[in-house]
């Protein structure tokens, strides 16, 4: 692995388990074993850093789903949400750390002021509420999903998928004890009676 | 061939002066309740509730609910409909919905001194003196917050927003009456082509509003020949997708040609630094031995987001020059003990970079060139416009900052 990813992992951990404010650049130096200035040899800033790893977290999470998506056989669009929804629940273990990022406060405020952040945060959400809404589209033409708008209801799935996210990177609940019910609960709102 | 909207505050004798033109006119009276009521048939709301629009106070549940802003699409509705006759009299907060291209328009404000209004009040409603002070604070408090909502003036009786800002302590009923009567006439309120297609683009932007509103959205909305154009003015995460959605909506009402969305200046929060408001000083000193004029000026001043100081004589002035290095002063010439003049020099010699604005009810031209001389930065006499002394402030501080950027 080379020194610019050590640092990018290092960063990652450090970030989602610290959040950002707390950690710094001396410490990101310890944990690596790269010197500060080696550090600010390939990363202009911290924020640089914390925006490299929004980009690698995007390009990952797009190319896993897009992956997914195209191998994935589904019979109805309602299938496809669920196909999706699961999905996200694998992804947002596979990439612990990067999901516990995307949940903390500060991205969501550098992208007030940071365009580069913005695009990125807004990849990313997109994706996938791009692939409820694919599937809605979908189900609505084969008979499995109820006439209902396409682009609201995608960002009302979404919003569920990623609060029960929430529920586990937070231990509000066992968040996997409500994993059945909730896939249920999508089939019954949006299928076709 | 012209409408007149009329904004007052309250016992300023505006229903006397709107009835006085309506009955020597053959203009239409239109007052906020004929426009709530529309609006009411319009929406299906209830009429207090689009009435609790032009209240200062908004409900802890409008985050969700978004009820002021439906309640103002549909007023802007019910008032664009009613903009496509000509000769109206407009009284009210609602008149206020105009947009500017509107050119014939003739837009007066009715305003009085607190003793005057206090006395209407006593002799229209029989109130006490604390009755009716509260009465009209909280009233122009609702206009104030109003005025600042739609166009982000914090002062309802500015004179930018108005053709003519009628003193009614100082005028009465019938010369009120035939100053809006005469200005009128002007050419500048007459009904052109354009000023025509701008209450059609108004009706547009309006239709725009409600069926954005209706879906839960608020945005700014301006439309031009069928062209429409949406202001986000809120930060979105998700901006295409929100994009898409309002354009989505745009698109099926009737006359829109072509939508096209961008962000507006609320979109990125700005960083605390620049919060700030750069173009106006943020430490003014007033130095004036007239305690109640000064500390007026100086509460007038916070409200523009000026932080201001206030000092009653020379001494106390220089004292505090010393310590607290204002960046602008606004000086009286006329004080007991150091007098201006001598305030003037001595600050110029020791701090050159404070700008002064001499500020005297008694200044003769001599005065003036004296100070000029010593370095002010301007000379104003009193009683003086709030609007013009900002503007000064606005400009002496460019020169400050200026000087600053070729120093730094």
């Amino acid at each position: 692995m080379s020194k610019k990813d050590t640092i990018l992992q290092a960063a990652t951990s450090l970030f989602s388990e610290k959040g950002f404010k707390q950690t710094s650049i001396a410490e990101l130096s310890r944990t690596t074993g790269a010197a500060e200035g080696t550090i600010f040899y390939h990363f202009k800033n911290k924020e640089n850093i914390f925006l490299c790893i929004l980009e690698d977290t995007r390009n990952r999470v797009i190319a896993e789903l897009q992956r997914y998506v195209e191998e994935g056989k589904f019979e109805t669009g309602l299938d496809m949400i669920e196909g999706v929804c699961s999905f996200y629940f694998y992804l947002a273990g596979k990439m612990e750390e990067q999901f516990l990022l995307l949940h903390r406060r500060h991205p969501h405020e550098l992208a007030e002021v940071n365009p580069v952040c913005r695009e990125h945060l807004e990849a990313i959400y997109n994706s996938f509420v791009n692939g409820f809404e694919q599937a809605i589209h979908i189900g609505q033409k084969d008979g499995s999903i109820r006439e209902m708008s396409p682009k609201r209801t995608a960002l009302i799935i979404f919003s569920m998928v990623d609060g029960l996210v929430r529920f586990k990177t937070y231990n509000l609940y066992d968040a996997g004890a409500l994993h059945k019910d909730f896939l249920e609960l999508c089939r019954t709102m949006l299928q076709k009676k | 061939m012209s409408v007149i909207t009329v904004f007052s505050g309250i016992f300023c004798k505006e229903d006397s002066v709107v009835h006085e033109i309506a009955g020597s006119t053959s203009y239409r009276l239109i007052t906020d309740k004929t426009l709530v009521g529309d609006a009411a048939g319009l929406s299906g709301m209830a009429e207090d509730k689009i009435e609790r629009a032009f209240s200062a106070s908004t409900s802890v549940f409008n985050k969700f609910t978004h009820e002021k802003e439906r309640a103002i699409a549909y007023l802007r509705l019910a008032l664009a409909k009613t903009l496509s006759e000509d000769n109206l009299i407009i009284s009210g907060m609602a008149g206020q919905l105009i947009p500017k291209e509107v050119t014939h328009v003739l837009r007066t404000c009715l305003i009085a001194d607190l003793k005057f209004r206090t006395r209407v009040a006593a002799e229209e409603k029989g109130l006490s003196e604390k009755e009716a002070v509260k009465l009209i604070h909280s009233t122009d408090n609702d206009r104030a917050a109003w005025v600042n909502h739609l166009f982000g003036i914090k002062d309802p009786w500015a004179a930018s927003l108005y053709d003519i800002v009628i003193p009614m302590d100082k005028k009465d009923v019938m010369e009120a009456t035939e100053i809006i009567k005469t200005n009128l006439d002007s050419d500048a309120v007459k009904t052109t082509e354009s000023s025509k297609d701008a209450v059609k683009d108004f009706l547009l932007a309006a239709k725009v509003e409600v069926a954005l509103v209706q879906e839960g959205h608020t945005v700014d909305v301006k439309a031009k020949d069928g062209a429409v154009k949406l202001i986000i003015n809120k930060h979105v995460l998700m901006l295409s997708r929100l994009e898409d959605e309002l354009k989505s909506i745009v698109n099926t009402v009737p006359g829109v040609k072509s939508v096209d969305t961008k962000v507006g200046r609320d979109f990125y929060r700005t960083d605390i630094y620049r919060k700030i408001d750069l173009e106006a000083p943020s430490k003014v000193l007033l130095v004036d031995d007239e305690r109640e004029f000064v500390q007026t000026l100086s509460e007038r001043l916070i409200m523009r987001e000026m932080g201001s100081a206030v000092t009653y004589d020379g001494e106390s002035a220089l004292d505090m020059v010393s310590k607290d290095e204002p960046e602008v002063m606004i000086l009286d010439l006329k004080m007991p003990g150091i007098d201006g003049i001598e305030v003037l020099r001595r600050v110029k010699q020791t701090n050159p970079e404070i700008e002064v604005i001499i500020l005297t009810g008694h200044g003769s031209e001599a005065d003036r060139k004296v100070c000029m001389d010593l370095g002010a930065f301007a000379y104003l006499q009193k009683p003086v416009d709030i609007d013009l002394l900002s503007e000064k402030l606005k400009e002496a501080n460019e020169k400050i900052q200026q000087k600053k950027r070729q120093k730094g």
